[in-house]
C-alpha cells in the first residue's frame, strides 16, 4: 500500500510541478518479482535485436522473404493485437451510447489497454518498414497513396489512437491535479467516442481488407471476400474476452489500486460481459458457415489444412460459445474465465491462420518466425505491460477519481 | 456443381450455385435464434444475483417481508404481541439513497402524532426529514444504529429498526398504510414513479444530465439519489416523504 505517496490523495495540488513529474517517473515497491526476472532480459534483449535490424536490415534477424514479406510482427502484433484492442470501443460503446452505467467502472482500464495496444503495436510496424521513415508520407501527403488500403488503416491508427487518449485524458489531468484541463477533456469525452467508435468498425474490416489483396496467397479456408467483416465480428468478442482476461489479472495483481465498489461490481461486469460475447460468437459462427457454403469450401474440409479449420471453430469458436452460453445461465465467472481464455486462443489462432499459417500454405518452403522475431514481439508485449502497469500504479484507472473531479464536470 | 477456373492463379466459382442454400442457413439460424435468445434470457435466480451485483434496482431486488405495514412515506411499523410497535425505512428508500448517517429526533418517554417529524437521515449534508407513520409514545432508541450505520442499509426490517412506540391508535393509522401483497405492487409503482421524478428532475438542475433518458428498458441504478445534488434531494422530499394522510 503507498497510498501515502500517492498524487491523487493530494487533492488540492493546484498546478503541475516538475518535481512531482519526476518522483513519479522512479519505480515503486520490489523490485524482484517473478515477471520483471523474467521481463527484464528479454526486452533488452529484444532491444538489442532492433538495433541489429535497423543496423544490418530485416533480413539480418527475420525470416521474410520476397515471398512472405509480412510475418509475425504484422500477423501477431498488429493483426491479432489491434483484435483484442476491440474492447475499447465495444465498451464505449455500451456506455456512452447505450447508457449502460453498470460497465462505467472498467471504461478506462480498457480504453488505456486499447491505446497502449494501438502505440505498441503499430509502432511495432515501423520495425516492419523496410523505410521506416516513410511512415510519415501517408500523413503529410507526399504520396498519399489513397488508392491503398494501408492509407485508411495508417490514418485510422493515427486519429483513433487520438480519440482514445483524449477519452483517457481525464485521468491523467485527475493524477496531476489539474481542474481546468479535468473540465476540458472530460467535456471532449463524448464526441471522442463517438469519433473512436466510427473509426473503429472501419478500421478493424480494415485490417482483414488488407488481406483482400493476397486472394491467391490465402488458404480458402480462411479466404474470402468477407474476411473484413469477419474481423469486424470476431473484433467484439476478442475484445471483451481480452476485458475479462485482463480485468481477472488486475484484480489480482492491482488489487490494493482497486475501490471496494469497483471491486464488488467486478462478477456482475465480466456476467453481463458473457452474454454478448455468447451472442455475438453465435452470429459469427452462422457467418462462418455461409461463408464456408459460398465459397464451396467443403472440397477441403478433408485435408490437414481442413482439420486444423475445423479445430479452430469447433475447439475456440463453438465450446468457448457454449461455455459463455452455459456459465451467464449459470452464474459461474470461473467458467466465463476460461471460455474468455479459449476464445482468445481461437482469435489468435484465426489471424494467425489468415496472416501465416495459411499464407502461402503450399509453398515449397514455409514461412516460420525465427526466434529473433518472437522474442522482439515479447519484447514488445513486456514493453507495453510495464507501461500499463506504471500507469495503474500512479492514475486513477482502477480506483476512484478525487472527489474534486467528481464535482467538476 | 463446383466449377473452378483456373486464371493467372484467380479462381471464379458461380456465387450463384450454393444461393438457396445460404437462404435456408440463413432461416435456420434466425429460428435458432429464437430459443437461443430465449433460454439465454430466462428468468433465473442467478438474474437477481446479478443484478444485486451490477447494482441495478428493479422490483425484483426489494426486500419486501410480509406482516408489516408499509406507509406512503417510506417507513414501516410492525405491531409487536408485547403491544409495541418498531418502525423503520423501507428498503426502497434505503437502496435510493445508500448509506446514509441517522439522526434521532425524538427521546424515549416523548409522544409523537402520526405525520410528525420523527428523524432525519443525511448523506453528506444532504437532508431527508422520515415522518413517523404512528401517533404514540416513544418507548426506545435501536442503540445498535448508533455506532454501526451499516445495519440501517444492510437489515432494515430487522437489526436495522430505529423505534419503538407505544401506538395510541394504531388501527386507525395503518388504514393508509399498505399491507401484503398490496405493499409489492405499491413498491413496484413508485420505483416506477421514480424514474420518471428521475427524468423530470434532473433536467430541471444539471443539464449534463439531460441526455439520459429512461427508455422503457432504462435500469434504474442503485443508490440513484446519492450523485445527484441537494436541490433533488428536496424534491424527493416532497414528492415522496411528505403525506398528509
Amino acid at each position: 500500500m503507498n497510498n501515502s505517496a500517492d498524487p491523487v490523495a493530494k487533492e488540492n495540488e493546484p498546478k503541475f510541478n516538475w518535481q512531482f513529474f519526476f518522483n513519479e517517473l522512479k519505480p515503486r515497491g520490489k523490485w524482484l518479482t517473478p515477471f520483471n526476472i523474467i521481463s527484464i532480459p528479454i526486452i533488452l534483449l529484444g532491444l538489442f535485436l532492433i538495433v541489429i535490424r535497423f543496423w544490418k536490415g530485416l533480413g539480418a534477424i527475420t525470416n521474410l522473404t520476397q515471398e512472405v514479406p509480412w510475418g509475425l510482427w504484422i500477423g501477431f502484433d498488429v493483426v491479432t493485437g489491434v483484435a483484442f484492442a476491440g474492447g475499447a470501443y465495444v465498451v464505449t460503446f455500451m456506455v456512452y451510447i447505450l447508457n449502460m452505467k453498470n460497465y462505467h467502472s472498467i471504461v478506462r482500464v480498457t480504453v488505456l489497454n486499447g491505446f497502449l495496444a494501438y502505440a505498441f503495436y503499430t509502432g511495432a510496424l515501423l520495425l516492419d518498414l523496410g523505410r521506416p521513415w516513410h511512415v510519415i508520407n501517408p500523413m503529410i501527403g507526399n504520396s498519399f497513396g489513397t488508392s491503398s488500403v494501408l492509407f485508411l488503416v495508417a490514418w485510422h491508427f493515427l486519429l483513433y489512437m487520438f480519440a482514445e487518449l483524449i477519452e483517457f485524458s481525464p485521468a491523467i489531468a485527475e493524477w496531476l491535479g489539474s481542474r481546468r484541463a479535468h473540465k476540458i477533456l472530460s467535456g471532449m469525452t463524448i464526441g471522442a467516442v463517438i469519433f473512436g467508435i466510427t473509426l473503429s468498425t472501419l478500421h478493424q474490416s480494415g485490417l482483414g481488407a488488407l488481406y483482400l489483396m493476397a486472394k491467391d496467397k490465402i488458404h480458402p479456408l480462411w479466404y474470402s471476400e468477407f474476411i473484413p467483416i469477419m474481423f469486424l465480428v470476431s473484433s467484439i468478442f476478442a475484445g471483451l474476452s481480452m476485458v475479462i482476461f485482463e480485468g481477472t489479472i488486475s484484480h489480482k495483481v492491482f488489487f490494493n489500486r482497486i475501490s471496494e465498489k469497483n471491486n464488488k461490481a467486478q462478477n456482475g461486469i465480466i456476467h453481463g460481459l458473457s452474454k454478448i460475447c455468447a451472442v455475438t460468437m453465435f452470429a459469427y459462427l452462422v457467418l462462418q458457415f455461409v461463408v464456408f457454403v459460398h465459397g464451396h469450401n467443403w472440397n477441403y474440409i478433408n485435408t490437414p489444412m481442413g482439420y486444423w479449420f475445423l479445430l479452430e471453430m469447433i475447439g475456440f469458436v463453438s465450446i468457448p460459445m457454449i461455455l459463455f452460453f452455459y456459465s451467464y445461465r449459470t452464474g459461474h465467472i470461473f467458467m466465463i474465465r476460461l471460455a474468455a481464455i479459449l476464445t482468445m486462443i481461437g482469435v489468435v489462432m484465426n489471424r494467425l491462420n489468415v496472416t501465416i499459417i495459411g499464407f502461402r500454405w503450399d509453398a515449397a518452403v514455409h514461412y516460420i518466425p525465427s526466434w529473433m522475431e518472437i522474442v522482439v514481439t515479447l519484447a514488445v508485449i513486456f514493453t507495453e505491460i510495464w507501461i500499463f502497469r506504471w500507469v495503474i500504479n500512479r492514475m486513477p484507472v482502477l480506483g476512484d477519481s478525487p472527489s474534486w473531479a467528481k464535482e467538476n464536470v | 456443381m463446383h466449377k473452378n477456373k483456373q486464371m493467372d492463379g484467380f479462381s471464379y466459382y458461380d456465387i450463384f450455385a450454393t444461393k438457396g442454400l445460404e437462404y435456408v442457413i440463413i432461416i435456420v439460424f434466425l429460428l435458432l435464434l429464437i430459443p437461443f435468445w430465449l433460454i439465454l434470457n430466462k428468468e433465473s435466480g442467478m438474474t437477481k444475483k446479478n443484478q444485486t451485483a451490477l447494482g441495478i434496482l428493479s422490483a425484483r431486488i426489494l426486500r419486501i417481508p410480509q406482516g408489516l405495514f408499509y406507509s406512503k412515506n417510506h417507513t414501516w411499523m410492525f405491531i409487536e404481541k408485547a403491544g409495541g410497535a418498531k418502525v423503520g425505512l423501507d428498503d426502497l428508500l434505503l437502496h435510493l439513497t445508500g448509506k446514509v448517517k441517522f439522526t434521532y429526533l425524538k427521546n424515549p418517554g416523548e409522544t409523537i402524532n402520526k405525520g410528525e417529524l420523527l428523524a432525519e437521515i443525511d448523506q453528506n449534508g444532504k437532508l431527508l426529514r422520515i415522518f413517523s407513520p404512528v401517533s404514540g409514545k416513544i418507548m426506545d432508541t435501536n442503540r445498535l444504529l448508533n455506532n454501526s450505520n451499516g445495519m440501517l442499509n444492510e437489515d432494515p426490517y430487522g437489526k436495522g429498526w430505529i423505534y419503538t412506540i407505544k401506538p395510541s391508535n394504531w388501527k386507525e393509522d395503518t388504514n393508509s398504510c399498505y399491507f401484503g401483497e398490496d405493499a409489492i405492487n405499491w413498491s413496484a409503482k413508485e420505483l416506477e414513479r421514480f424514474k420518471d421524478f428521475l427524468a423530470r428532475t434532473t433536467t430541471n438542475y444539471t443539464p449534463e444530465t439531460a441526455m439520459i433518458v429512461m427508455q422503457d428498458g432504462g435500469e434504474l441504478f442503485d443508490h440513484s439519489l446519492s450523485s445527484l445534488p441537494n436541490e433533488i434531494w428536496k424534491d424527493f422530499q416532497k414528492e415522496f416523504l411528505e403525506f398528509d394522510s
